[in-house]
């Protein structure tokens, strides 16, 4: 059983799923996405954001990844990619529509939807 | 900074490591770089950041890898942010809860500070003489290389000659540049100023070989000669002002007017500190005599070179030299059995001061871990009152986590304060410690309290307060529940483990150092009851370097010397006068072979022995013993007799067995003869390890007029005012010889104290860290058996109301301290077994595993645990039954 199918996700680690969802990345540039799209409210430091990186990969919603093809190779170092598996995608999925459907709930429950129609 | 964070990386179990490392590592790189460009701030936060999310996630990691997040919800930056919050709070409270127990917060922050400081005092001194790379370039390349030549009766170790360097320069293959050096005292005139100066005469290839610049003026080229001088940075502030015009002057320098050339920096300092002058020349072949050993040699190796091939190219090249420079059959064979030794420059500049030093900083450490144990033992104590506390305060869900945190935060409290103790105090005695140190340790001057001291102060204090606080902390934050039921205080017995544990440690630890220190004191005990051969009480000593027109020749310098001696004589309070070529404790003798009437007219037979002059009555005021004939008379210094005195090894080498009185022998280079008319004690030379030297004491004059002269022999003057003589002999010196220095001034007690320095110091200093490791292991058992006896007070009450005796109470409570301690001394003896061997070449008439130590002062750690239990043993015999029973 999927630990985090239990709505257990963290903020952190659907960034990172969400991150993924666009492509391989490697870890550097999945910190930087991560940043970017939580708008700075997230910008994991190196120990933090590998060990999420390794829960996932347990978790099956990460594995690793071949660089697209047209990456121009990192002078020096051989970096590794990492991809959203098929659970993953689905996870991330799932997720979304849970974040989703408890928003909705918060707006309908403090009026800001009402108030709109 | 990165390297730190590198090494936190490896907090990672390996095969995350292996897995996600270097990602994590570009990560660092890269954020770092991106800080950087932000400021000094920014790139200090982050790395203050990052170490924390490093060791966090590190362990945790090891711990349990799915618990990522102790409120997992929350993003990693505002769960720093709440975790930082809840540190904050921690602390809060952690402060206010040591301002209540000010007794507490004394004993362990004063604990610590000392033991962190006298840690701090002791890196300070290591980072500087040993962690820091000598300031050459590449100065792994560098070696020292001398000779050695087994069966041939010459040292175990030599300097070379001339030939050799030749020989090394344009052959050798694996050496890149190589220079010869040779040092010593010499005047120095500048105007009005005149004084004796450590100097060097190196060949021009020294500052090549070392590469090194001047920072003013040039370096010596061959087309100088010997005609040119290169100052010190030292020399160029105190004699000149750091003026700039000096470049091109020309001064009486080592007997000539040479032409200062050049100005080196500040951290050129070679071959010794305190070199102020380089006179620099070259070797060339033509007219080289062969076989004058005695000069150091300095290369510089090409990359990849070990010392081990290059002594091997050397020993081969070497082969080659009797062919070259010629030489007698006696050199030839002396090449035959040449090896090269050679070895890094850093061992040869810092080998003899290395040990001991890594032997104190040990030491040191070993007072850290045992102030540590205390510490964490006052801590374990102190969390164990609050058992209750914490129950309750896990059985309402606080997250253990949090507890360990919440426990943790007063550690770091007491460690935070203890390293601010710690600086201050190591700031405070540091130059007390140096001054007490021996001189001979290089680079001792520019030790300092500087950055690297303060980091590696405060990462000592942060393990320290990891090292005191993690074990109570951990154990305090998963509390016994069942406590909250019956509400008692509970038995204690499954918990002492983890104190007695402490004890034990603080024991064993303390004893090692306690035998350590008996070695050594043992060692200087045997070292000042060595019998030298000479009394080094009462004896003042001093040279002199004359220099003037009359002077010109071995029976000129002899008049002068014997007029000198006379005027000195004349001194208020001085006893006798005497003069020798090269003092015992400060100067070697120089070697050669001698022959006797026996060993027939080859010029390789003889026997290698030392020669000096002496003269007035310098065995008289030295104390040296005559033991057959007679000593020098005026007769034989200021007449060409011939007459020598000999020392007793001398004898028994040349005439074993027979009374060498009246006979002659042949000194290396002379045809003419001496007749031994004394035999004297020997004397050691260079030290109370030394083994006693054969040793031929000529005359002043020497034997003809032509000979070598003595002009500057050290004066002796036996006078119980040793101690205050010197001005009033300056004041003479200056009257008879205005231009001559007056240096090499010493009390012979001085220089005997100099040269155990090294012994006493180590001994000292390891004498006062294995004192407060016995202070701090008393107070430690002490404080665990006192806090027992507390414990169990209901206990002993009831005993004692059943009709115990308060012998037997004491009995029980000692018989604990004595099985902590007991298993202590056995452990620390284990340790010691293996370890006392780092004290090596310290240690002088005893031997490492010196039983008579051991057991000694074995007895007096059980000794001082037994009193140390013996207080709480008391206080326990008189516990009042009923009053401990009333209690509930």
């Amino acid at each position: 059983m999927n630990p985090l199918d239990a709505s257990g996700m963290s903020l952190f680690e659907y960034h990172v799923l969400l991150a993924l969802a666009s492509g391989p990345l490697h870890g550097y540039a999945i910190k930087d996405v991560v940043a970017e799209e939580s708008s700075g409210t997230l910008t994991p430091r190196a120990g933090s954001l590998y060990r999420v990186l390794a829960r996932l990969i347990t978790s099956g919603l990460v594995a690793d990844a071949e660089p697209a093809s047209d990456t121009p190779p990192h002078p020096g170092l051989a970096r590794k990619y990492y991809k959203l598996t098929a659970g993953g995608r689905a996870a991330l999925a799932a997720e979304a529509r849970r974040l989703k459907h408890a928003a909705a709930m918060a707006e309908k429950r403090l009026g800001i939807a009402r108030s709109r129609s | 900074m990165r390297s730190i964070l590198r090494l936190l990386v490896r907090l990672f179990p390996v095969s995350f490591r292996e897995r996600f490392g270097s990602g994590m590592v570009e990560q660092i790189e890269q954020d770092y770089d991106r800080a950087r460009t932000r400021g000094f701030l920014a790139s200090f936060s982050f790395a203050l950041g990052t170490a924390w999310d490093l060791v966090r996630s590190g362990i945790a990691e090891h711990v349990n890898p799915t618990w990522v997040s102790a409120q997992p919800t929350l993003s990693e930056e505002s769960d720093m942010r709440s975790s930082g919050q809840q540190w904050m709070t921690d602390l809060r409270h952690a402060i206010r809860s040591l301002r209540r127990s000010p007794g507490f917060t004394v004993v362990t922050v004063g604990t610590l500070g000392l033991a962190i400081g006298v840690n701090a005092g002791m890196f300070s001194v290591v980072n500087t003489v040993l962690l820091h790379p000598l300031p050459y370039a590449n100065v792994d390349r560098l070696v020292h290389i001398s000779g050695s030549a087994p069966g041939s009766g010459l040292p175990d170790e030599f300097g070379v000659g001339d030939e050799f360097y030749l020989q090394y320069k344009e052959q050798s293959k694996l050496l890149q540049d190589v220079a010869t050096y040779n040092s010593g005292t010499s005047t120095m005139r500048a105007g009005d100023r005149v004084e004796r100066i450590r100097m060097s005469w190196p060949t021009n290839s020294l500052f090549s070989t070392l590469g090194a610049k001047p920072i003013l003026g040039r370096l010596p080229v061959a087309a100088d000669e010997d005609h040119a001088a290169v100052i010190s940075y030292a020399m160029w502030k105190s004699w000149f002002n750091s003026d700039p015009a000096v470049i091109g002057r020309a001064y009486q320098m080592s007997g000539a007017s040479r032409t200062v050339i050049g100005v080196m920096g500040p951290d050129f300092k070679f071959p010794s500190d305190g070199t102020m002058l380089w006179i620099s020349g070259e070797i060339r072949a033509e007219g080289l005599v062969p076989g004058r050993f005695g000069t150091e040699l300095v290369g510089r190796v090409r990359p990849g070179t070990t010392p081990a091939a290059l002594a091997n190219e050397l020993t081969a090249l070497s082969k080659a030299l009797p062919r070259r420079f010629g030489g007698s059959a006696n050199y030839a064979k002396t090449i035959e059995q040449h090896r090269a030794v050679v070895r890094t420059l850093e061992q040869e500049l810092l080998g003899s001061v290395a040990r001991p030093l890594w032997v104190l900083l040990g030491a040191v450490g070993i007072v850290l871990l045992i102030a540590c144990a205390n510490v964490a033992n006052l801590f374990l104590v102190r969390a164990e009152g609050r058992q209750r506390d914490l129950a309750v305060r896990r059985a309402i869900g606080a997250a253990r986590g949090q507890l360990v945190q919440s426990q943790m935060a007063e550690a770091v409290v007491v460690a935070a304060l203890a390293g601010i103790v710690a600086a201050i105090l190591s700031a405070l005695t540091l130059p007390a410690f140096l001054r007490a140190a021996p001189s001979e340790i290089p680079r001792l001057g520019e030790v300092s309290m500087n950055l690297t001291t303060v980091v590696f102060t405060l990462g000592a204090a942060l393990l320290s307060a990891l090292a005191c606080g993690l074990l109570p902390a951990v154990r305090a934050s998963s509390p016994d529940l069942t406590r909250l039921r019956d509400g008692s205080r509970g038995s204690t017995r499954q918990r002492s483990w983890a104190r007695d544990g402490l004890v034990v440690g603080q024991t064993a630890l303390a004893l090692v150092l306690l035998i350590g220190s008996g070695l050594l004191v043992r060692s200087f005990w045997a070292m000042r009851h060595v019998n030298p051969g000479y009394n080094t009480e009462n004896v003042f000593t001093f040279q002199i370097a004359p220099e003037g027109p009359t002077l010109r020749d071995a029976p000129s310098f002899a008049r002068f010397e014997l007029d000198f001696m006379d005027r000195l004589r004349a001194l208020p309070g001085v006893e006798l006068v005497g003069l020798v070529d090269n003092i015992p404790l400060n100067e070697g003798t120089s070697t050669g072979r001698f022959r006797t009437e026996d060993m027939g007219t080859n010029p390789d037979a003889g026997t290698l022995l030392n020669s000096t002059n002496a003269a007035g009555d310098y065995f008289k005021a030295m104390g040296i013993k005559v033991l057959r004939g007679r000593p020098f008379e005026l007769n034989d210094h200021v007449s060409t007799l011939g007459n020598v005195v000999i020392s007793r090894t001398a004898a028994s080498l040349l005439w074993p067995g027979q009374d060498p009185i009246g006979r002659r022998l042949q000194a290396p280079g002379l045809t003419s003869w001496e007749t031994v008319v004394g035999v004297v004690d020997d004397v050691m030379q260079y030290g109370f390890r030394d083994t006693p030297q054969a040793l031929i004491y000529f005359p002043l004059v020497g034997t003809t007029a032509r000979s070598r002269w003595t002009s500057s022999p050290a004066y002796v003057v036996k006078t119980r005012r040793a101690e205050v003589i010197a001005p009033e002999v300056r004041a003479l010196v200056r009257s008879v010889a205005p231009t001559a220095p007056m240096y090499r001034v010493y009390t012979m007690a001085g220089l005997a104290r100099d040269s155990m320095v090294q012994l006493s110091f180590t001994m000292l200093t390891l004498g006062i860290a294995s004192a407060l490791a016995l202070i701090l292991g008393a107070v430690g058992l002490y404080g665990v058996l006192s806090y027992v006896v507390a414990q169990r007070t209901r206990e002993i009450g009831v005993r004692m109301a059943l009709g115990a005796e308060a012998g037997q109470v004491r009995r029980m409570v000692v018989a604990q301290g004595a099985r902590v301690v007991g298993v202590g001394v056995v452990i620390g003896i284990v340790v010691a077994l293996v370890s006392t061997r780092a004290l090596g070449s310290l240690l002088f008439g005893v031997k490492a595993l010196d039983a008579a130590t051991f057991i000694g002062m074995s007895a007096s750690m059980v000794v001082v645990g037994l009193l140390a239990s013996y207080v709480p043993a008391r206080r326990a015999s008189r516990v009042d039954p009923i009053e401990s029973l009333r209690g509930d």
